[in-house]
């Protein structure tokens, strides 16, 4: 054996030895993130990369936990809101909420954005027993397998809940109906499709079409043409924003005009506004909502809150821009939550003030109600249909109650 | 031949380097014990396209798909088949060196920039693939894996990054080390003086790529998640960020490189300034920087220190230039 090997050896044994010794680390006791003045919560947004349109969400919800602070905070206590840019990959996520949990010590982590993040954090929070809650998805796990997660809660309507509020609609409003569906192949699609078909019932066979394409292809021409060949006259657009915007204007280029609904969250006006430009007929498209319409109530009193708290505390914000409109509703929310906790709130209370909701958020649109019980977790579960005209969109019909 | 006190003086490092990473979980938080782990993930990759860029002159910008197919295979095997996580590192290492060899194969006839692109495309296309075969691998909602310790981590990742690094310097010592060097300097000299360029280059892709997927597969034991965005582009070419800055060629550069793009992104975007928008700002001034001043990279300062030391002033007789190497 060779001087340098022998060393190398060593050297190598050196390593996995010490790394033996090191012990473990003994932690705190008490409830991490609540002093007597403060209330620490945190969460990972993606503010830079691909989708960081997303980033103005956890701006609007510091600005409004300003706004409380300002008002005396919860409970005499002053909202702490530590927000990170994962950047939607779950590899930044993971450790950001580790650094939330361990080195932040947050109480609860709130608002945290994106499915496969969520996913990827759920395990590890729940097993520590810190809440992860109001997260910004709309899969319907974080309301479904509460019994498996206990710690984890979501918030805004799940995706077939949506759906199902398009199928209602049709089934009855909509009598020769002849369905075509465009469906992102895979399971945010099917989501969404399940959902149409428990909302159709017995109205289910007047789908004449579905048509599927690769949640990596843009191009969905082909699958236009081939349900205006079947003979749809009702589009349901259940795909992500760029396939939507093609195939809007696709539609209108081919010269089909059929009653169309976009899901939620192809329809941000910002797309519609682009899928117009580029040659698109998107007059009386149908979406659904559940936020405050305030655009069409902009003197309410809610309008005028909303506005003063952006002015004030978030002045570079777009007004119209619906991702400000959720971070208030969700905002308002875990602010909620935290001043029904109780005036010493443990992450026990909290969460059973977030699984005991039966209350009327502002931020909603009115006749909503947000009602959570330890069983039935979906915070959101009402929505109204709304109709694109003359550049935004007006809600219509009365609020589908609870569909489940 | 170097003299006694060269090699004396490297072995006391790594001594050093060694009883510091064994020893520093003692004084940090379990927060950083699992940044350390992270560290040591990027310390195997960054290592593993040393052997294949650094010194078989072989250029990859695709290690990200390596570490990807370890990464699956560790996740699928634990997830769907039950499996201990550390014993489908032997499994992540084999099918990394399956697909190493066959992406070196287009290195046997492709050069510099064309073979880069060949491995850039590689990058692209695994996670796409990833995507696409959802029912395996959970598609974009991913697979989740029972999460460890920090401790575990970081012990788990050093303890093999040690091992990785002690067969690297073995391999590369050697007669396998001086082909491959051969390679990197003059393919043409290299095939005259007998080294087989097809057995060398797809054996260094092979053995890199079977690191790269064990590095994966730490990635996904850190992460508790697999998903396809882990290994987007981002990371392949984070490791080459690492390589660069580290210093092509030098095993100790390996862990400059590794600390450097693991704990500045993290400090920026947790820090006093929460700047993430800086951080590819800064890594791309510091890569052209590091270009400019120390086209070694790091490697070189220490290089120096060491040099000088063990020379006492005196000008050592082989120059800084990329001819040293």
């Amino acid at each position: 054996m060779t001087r340098r090997m022998k060393t190398a050896l060593a050297t190598a044994g050196l390593v996995i030895a010490a790394a033996a010794v090191s012990a473990a680390f003994a932690s705190a006791a008490g409830t991490p993130g609540v002093t007597a003045r403060t209330i620490v919560i945190g969460g990972t947004f993606p503010l830079t990369g691909p989708a960081a349109l997303y980033g103005a969400i956890p701006k609007a919800e510091a600005a409004y936990f300003s706004y409380v602070n300002a008002h005396g905070g919860v409970n005499g206590r002053q909202i702490v809101f530590k927000y990170y840019d994962d950047q939607y990959n779950p590899a930044n996520t993971v450790p950001l909420t580790k650094k939330l949990v361990q080195q932040d010590h947050v109480f609860a982590v709130y608002g945290s954005l994106g499915t496969a993040p969520t996913l990827a954090t759920r395990d590890y929070l729940n097993k520590l027993g810190v809440p992860q809650v109001l997260v910004a998805t709309g899969d319907s796990y974080w309301g479904a397998q509460y019994r498996k997660y206990p710690w984890t809660i979501g918030f805004q309507p799940d995706y077939p809940g949506e759906s199902r509020v398009y199928g209602k609609f049709v089934a009855s409003k909509v009598p020769q109906a002849k369905i075509g569906v465009l469906m992102q192949d895979d399971a945010y699609g099917q989501n969404y499709y399940q959902g149409l078909l428990q909302g159709l019932g017995a109205s289910k066979s007047k789908i004449v079409d579905v048509e599927k394409y690769d949640p990596t292809q843009t191009d969905v021409s082909a699958q236009v043409v081939k349900l205006k060949a079947a003979g749809a006259n009702v589009f349901a657009l259940f795909a992500l924003p760029t396939q939507t915007i093609t195939a809007l204007v696709v539609a209108t280029k081919i010269g089909w005009h059929p009653t169309t609904f976009v899901n939620n969250v192809s329809a941000s006006p910002l797309f519609m506004a682009l899928a117009q430009k580029s040659g698109a007929n998107v007059d009386g498209d149908i979406s659904a909502t559940y936020l405050y319409d305030y655009i069409n109530n902009p003197s309410t009193a809610t309008a005028k809150l909303f506005k003063s708290i952006v002015d004030k505390y978030d002045p570079g914000a777009n007004l119209l821009d619906a991702n400000i409109e959720y971070a208030f509703a969700n905002a308002w929310t875990v602010v909620y939550a935290l001043k029904h906790a109780g005036k010493n709130p443990t992450r026990q209370s909290f969460m059973n003030a977030l699984t005991h909701l039966d209350v009327v958020n502002p931020f909603l649109y009115p006749g909503i109600r947000m009602v959570t019980t330890p069983t039935e977790r979906f915070p959101i579960d009402q929505q109204i249909l709304e109709q694109y005209k003359n550049g935004a969109w007006h809600p219509f019909g009365h609020v589908f109650s609870k569909a489940r | 031949m170097r003299p006694a006190r060269g090699t004396v003086a490297g072995a006391a490092v790594a001594i050093v380097v060694a009883a510091v990473i064994g020893l520093l979980p003692l004084a940090l938080s379990d927060y950083h014990r699992s940044t350390g782990a992270t560290v040591a993930v990027y310390f195997i990759a960054i290592l593993a396209l040393d052997i294949v860029t650094g010194y078989t002159g072989q250029i990859s910008i695709g290690h990200g798909a390596f570490m990807a197919i370890g990464g699956y295979a560790t996740a699928i095997l634990t997830h769907d088949h039950g499996w201990n996580d550390l014993a489908t590192l032997p499994v992540a290492a084999a099918a990394g060196f399956a697909a190493g060899v066959v992406v070196g194969l287009p290195a046997l006839r492709f050069h510099g920039v064309y073979l880069a692109l060949t491995t850039f495309a590689v990058a692209l296309a695994v996670p796409q693939i990833a995507k696409n075969y959802s029912h395996f691998t959970g598609g974009t909602e991913g697979l989740s894996l029972p999460s460890h310790s920090g401790l575990w981590l970081y012990e788990v990742g050093w303890a093999i990054a040690g091992a990785t690094f002690v067969l690297a310097w073995l391999l590369l010592r050697g007669r396998t080390g001086r082909a491959f060097r051969a390679v990197r300097d003059s393919e043409i000299a290299a095939a005259s003086a007998g080294v087989t360029l097809a057995v060398y280059k797809t054996a260094a892709f092979g053995v890199s790529a079977a690191m790269a997927a064990v590095a994966g597969s730490l990635f996904v034991l850190v992460n508790s998640f697999v998903n396809p965005d882990v290994f987007g582009l981002q990371l392949s070419l984070y490791v080459l960020i690492g390589a660069v800055v580290g210093g092509l060629g030098s095993l100790w550069g390996v862990l400059a490189g590794a600390a450097f793009v693991q704990l500045l992104p993290v400090g920026l975007t947790t820090g006093h300034l929460a700047s993430s928008q800086a951080v590819p700002v800064i890594f791309g001034a510091v890569v052209i920087g590091v270009m400019a001043l120390l086209p070694l990279g790091a490697a070189d300062v220490l290089r120096a220190v060491l040099r000088s030391a063990s020379t006492r002033g005196k000008h050592s007789e082989t120059p800084l230039g990329t001819e040293g190497r």
